[in-house]
């Protein structure tokens, strides 16, 4: 069934890239949404066919399953959907969700269980989500590795980190500590910055030379930490 | 002793499989003078260890009926419930988490929190039992404490804190520091018995006051006096720290940390000291009751034994001696030759014998106080029924009863095997609600159901030790259901005219799915198209349909029927004929209204070495399993996924060869859905070929 009614009013459709491989980033200070954002670009891309893994470091299964619940309720409460047990159901089968411990996360590990699952084709998927990383204390290299991986599997993935208040460093396109340095491994960095109202602004800083994706005036309701337009 | 509730503890035992409940169990009840010798629970002397009663479980070394037992230590009274570790057996984990005040979880020190701890913490934490952990089995390869208190924070969200040291691990395990005492701790004699206290090795000084400082942390902001004293810096008293855990064990905010090695007779009795020091006493618990005579509304219980009794029936089994129903008491006394009423049913009971258990022998009493659990005999009742003094009409708010999902046909041998199997199978169905008996009317045959193939295997393995009943066992069969996808009208004119007096009946509405619920009936009748007297003919009608589906048989869920308009007829029109005028209104609406078959579906996890990972999530999705995540910790992976319960037969055999024995898995019941179409096509394709056979 397709829910191309639900992708088009979705407010973060300009961030359906075109490259077949890309990486995306979120930033933001702890508690601003970036999990609640993740897991929406998840669901766009899962409304639109496509098979997303959930990497989560240091959070249990039920928890990151909790997000996906939570949120995909919220959708079917904006939106009417004839058969909510179909799309709910199909979620389901449309996402994987892997959690490591922080110490278990690496390129190799990944990549043998992203192989498990192709090599017998219990699950191909063409996003990967990953919150969670911890940007502070892995090097470049580590990085590079991954986009390489990512770029050899041709998926796309968006990877999250937490900015420090007291961390001033930044690059030349403006992407904050902890990621300054690797930022252009980046296509897209998104961050979240807190609004007078309480609701959550969302910056976008397109590294890409392609024309630049809109999201201009798109904004994380406080309440809902839904993704909403001006 | 017996007046004293502050005295009482009433503790169960949980764990995973092997964790070694029965090996603690068996200990504690030695150290408690109520044994004299230690039967291990595969041991060579056949006689296996206490708790298991039955021969059954001391076979297959494993528990599967909790027992009560009464012990005393120091001053303390303590009623064990030793607590089934296998998931099929839940509503007996349950049953008895409803009767306990407080908890211990048993947790392998290699294994570590493993699936069924978290199902056990879940149930845990619903009937909010403040818990105890010990860490068992430090003296094994690979016992590694430290991470276990660290995956009881990380996967069970406990704030778990160590208030012993391990002296030495493994095959080296000699003792423990006491953290609070700050006291080395060694146990002399060939079984343990004899605790000597000394002061901690000089290399393991600086590691114990690095973990008291991190107890002592833990506990201070459960106690503004302790928080004070440290503050000061002054000598903190012993009963300060027991009294801050005791306050956060109770609050459900901190969960103590024992270890020890049950197996071993190393660290038994600190365990009984920190169940008389932590756990809750029966006032210490608020517990409520629904009242009967005044809309259920919510009582709380008193635990003083001067107010009414209020009891509840938590387990029954049939004994040498005729049926023996263990009871747990929460306000009031129970005395022998007393008459109490059971408030389900309404029945007077007359107080025989009343008996406290100790797993296979008993002692006879007078009277049991308020908060205690003892056995009576001869009583008629379920299990989960309330006994009431005589004035009050209470019921123990109800537990959570899952339905059965699986189901078997059994036929005796012969006749004496028909005769005993009819016995055995009253007797369970009164002990265990999750287990269900029927005959098919259309096969004559005899059908068990409950919730799962062990919990359905162990009751036939019951019916042939205890009751001497040969069966034969058919296939397995799961209950599946059908229901609605979409509204379909009805409009049907029930007509008979057969000389005599006639049949007539009109009914029209519309079928309609419901997400909620299993059936609802909406009368939107209006100026008397069909009588009053006759609506709730339609209701019984509808019911009736509602038994057996057209596709395959099974009942039908999720269906709500509004009827708006009608016919009758002055003479002709009766009960039955609105009954069969909406049986025949339902068979029309239910055609059209895109029926389907729904599967229960399991919450499968497994568990296992990370090398096999692969060819679990492998067998998963060829048995229809969506993978929901997996969980990856060291070596360690587990893998949770909802699969259909008609590809989980025969699944342990496969996982078995899969992965050398090294992999293990739970499944509990999550949630029915629909099967795929070209199974749906097959199994009514078997049903029709069936229905045209009888």
């Amino acid at each position: 069934m397709a829910y191309t009614a639900l992708t088009q009013q979705n407010p973060l459709r300009v961030l359906n890239m075109s490259k077949d491989s890309q990486m995306g980033l979120v930033m933001a200070r702890a508690g601003l949404g970036k999990t609640a954002l993740l897991v929406q670009i998840a669901l766009d891309a899962i409304l639109r066919g496509k098979r997303v893994i959930h990497v989560s470091i240091g959070q249990s299964i039920d928890k990151t399953k909790a997000w996906y619940d939570d949120i995909l309720q919220l959708i079917l409460q904006g939106h009417s959907v004839d058969r909510p047990h179909e799309l709910i159901d199909m979620v389901s089968r449309h996402r994987m969700i892997m959690t490591f411990q922080a110490s278990g996360f690496s390129r190799s590990r990944l990549e043998e269980r992203l192989n498990d699952l192709v090599l017998q084709d219990i699950f191909r998927p063409n996003c990967l989500i990953v919150d969670g990383f911890d940007f502070a204390s892995a090097d470049r290299d580590t990085l590079e590795d991954l986009k390489a991986l990512v770029e050899t599997m041709g998926l796309q993935a968006w990877f999250s980190a937490i900015r420090h208040r007291d961390d001033a460093r930044i690059s030349p396109n403006g992407v904050p500590a902890p990621c300054h340095e690797v930022d252009d491994l980046f296509d897209t960095a998104i961050l979240l910055i807190p609004q007078a109202d309480a609701s959550v602004e969302l910056q976008f800083i397109n590294n890409s030379s392609e024309q630049a994706v809109g999201g201009k005036g798109l904004r994380l309701d406080p309440t809902t930490m839904m993704v909403k337009e001006r | 002793m017996k007046k004293d509730l502050s005295k009482v503890r009433n503790i169960g035992i949980s764990a995973h499989i092997d964790s070694g409940k029965t090996t603690l169990t068996e200990r504690i009840l030695f150290f408690t003078q109520r044994i004299h010798a230690i039967h291990e629970v595969r041991g060579k002397d056949g006689v296996g260890a206490t708790m298991d009663s039955m021969d059954l479980e001391r076979e297959r070394g494993i528990t599967i009926q909790s027992a009560a037992t009464r012990c005393t230590w120091k001053d303390y009274a303590i009623n064990i419930i030793d607590t089934p570790g296998h998931v099929d057996f839940t509503i007996e984990v349950e049953r008895a988490l409803r009767v306990l005040d407080g908890a211990v979880l048993i947790l392998c020190s290699v294994g570590g929190v493993q699936s069924q701890s978290i199902t056990v913490n879940r149930q845990m934490t619903r009937y909010k039992v403040p818990r105890i952990a010990f860490i068992n089995k430090c003296d094994r390869t690979g016992a590694n404490p430290g991470r276990v208190v660290q995956q009881l924070r990380d996967k069970l969200g406990l704030n778990a804190v160590m208030v012993q040291m391990p002296i030495g691990l493994e095959s080296d395990l000699e003792g423990m520091v006491d953290l609070v005492a700050m006291q080395a701790v060694y146990f002399d004699g060939e079984q343990g018995q004899g605790l000597r206290r000394e002061e901690i090795p000089a290399h393991l000084l600086e590691e114990a006051q690095t973990k008291r400082e991190e107890l002592l942390d833990a506990v201070s902001m459960f106690s503004d006096e302790l928080m004070e004293v440290m503050l000061e810096e002054g000598e903190i008293p012993e009963t300060l720290i027991h009294e801050a855990i005791r306050k956060g064990t109770l609050a459900l905010e901190l969960t103590p940390v024992m270890i020890g090695s049950a197996y071993k007779n190393k660290g038994i009795q600190l365990l009984l000291d920190a169940v008389a020091a932590y756990l809750p006493t029966p006032m210490d618990i608020e517990n409520t009751a629904l009242d009967l005579n005044d809309n259920e509304a919510e009582k709380v219980v008193s635990n003083d034994p001067a107010d009414p009794l209020v009891a509840l029936a938590f387990k029954l089994e049939d004994g040498r001696y005729g049926q023996l129903t263990y009871i747990r008491t929460y306000q009031g006394e129970l005395k022998k030759g007393d008459t109490i009423v059971n408030s389900r049913t309404g029945k007077k009971v007359k107080v025989g014998r009343l008996v406290r258990m100790h797993a296979d022998e008993m002692e006879e009493i007078e009277e049991a106080g308020s908060g205690d659990i003892v056995a009576l005999f001869g009583v008629d009742c379920a299990s989960g029924d309330t006994f009431c003094a005589p004035e009050l009409s209470w019921s123990m708010s109800s537990m959570h009863i899952p339905a059965p999902v699986i189901s078997l046909a059994i036929k005796p041998v012969d006749n004496k095997a028909q005769i005993n199997m009819s016995k055995a199978l009253n007797r369970f169905t009164k002990e265990d609600p999750t287990f269900k008996t029927y005959v098919d009317h259309e096969t004559s045959e005899t059908i068990i159901s409950g919730m799962g193939e062990l919990h359905l295997e162990v009751y036939i393995e019951r019916m042939k030790r205890e009751y001497k009943a040969e069966v034969e066992v058919g296939a397995p069969q799961v209950a599946y259901r059908e229901t609605i996808t979409r509204r379909a009208e009805f409009d049907y004119t029930h007509k008979k005219q057969t000389g005599g007096s006639g049949q007539f009946g009109r009914v029209a509405g519309f079928v309609e799915p419901l997400e909620e619920g299993e059936y609802e009936f909406v009368d939107q009748i209006v100026g008397g198209a069909i009588p009053r007297e006759f609506i709730s003919s339609c209701d019984k009608g509808f019911q009736k349909s509602l038994d057996k589906g057209t596709l395959t048989g099974a009942p039908i869920t999720g269906v709500r029927i509004t009827i708006n308009d009608g016919a009758y007829h002055a003479v002709d029109s009766s009960d039955v004929a609105f009954q069969l005028a909406a049986i025949g209104a339902f068979r029309q609406g239910y055609d059209k209204a895109g029926a389907v078959i729904m599967e229960p579906i399991m919450k499968v996890a497994v568990e296992g070495p990370s090398e096999f990972q692969g060819g679990v999530m492998g067998s998963i999705n060829q048995r229809r399993g969506v993978i929901i995540g997996t969980f990856e910790e060291g070596a360690y992976t587990v893998v949770e996924a909802e699969v259909p319960l008609v590809e989980m037969f025969g699944y342990s055999t496969t996982l078995r060869s899969l992965t050398q024995g090294k992999a293990e898995f739970t499944m509990e019941f999550a949630t029915y859905k629909q099967v795929p179409k070209t199974l749906a096509e097959e199994l009514i394709k078997t049903f029709n070929e069936k229905k045209k056979e009888s």
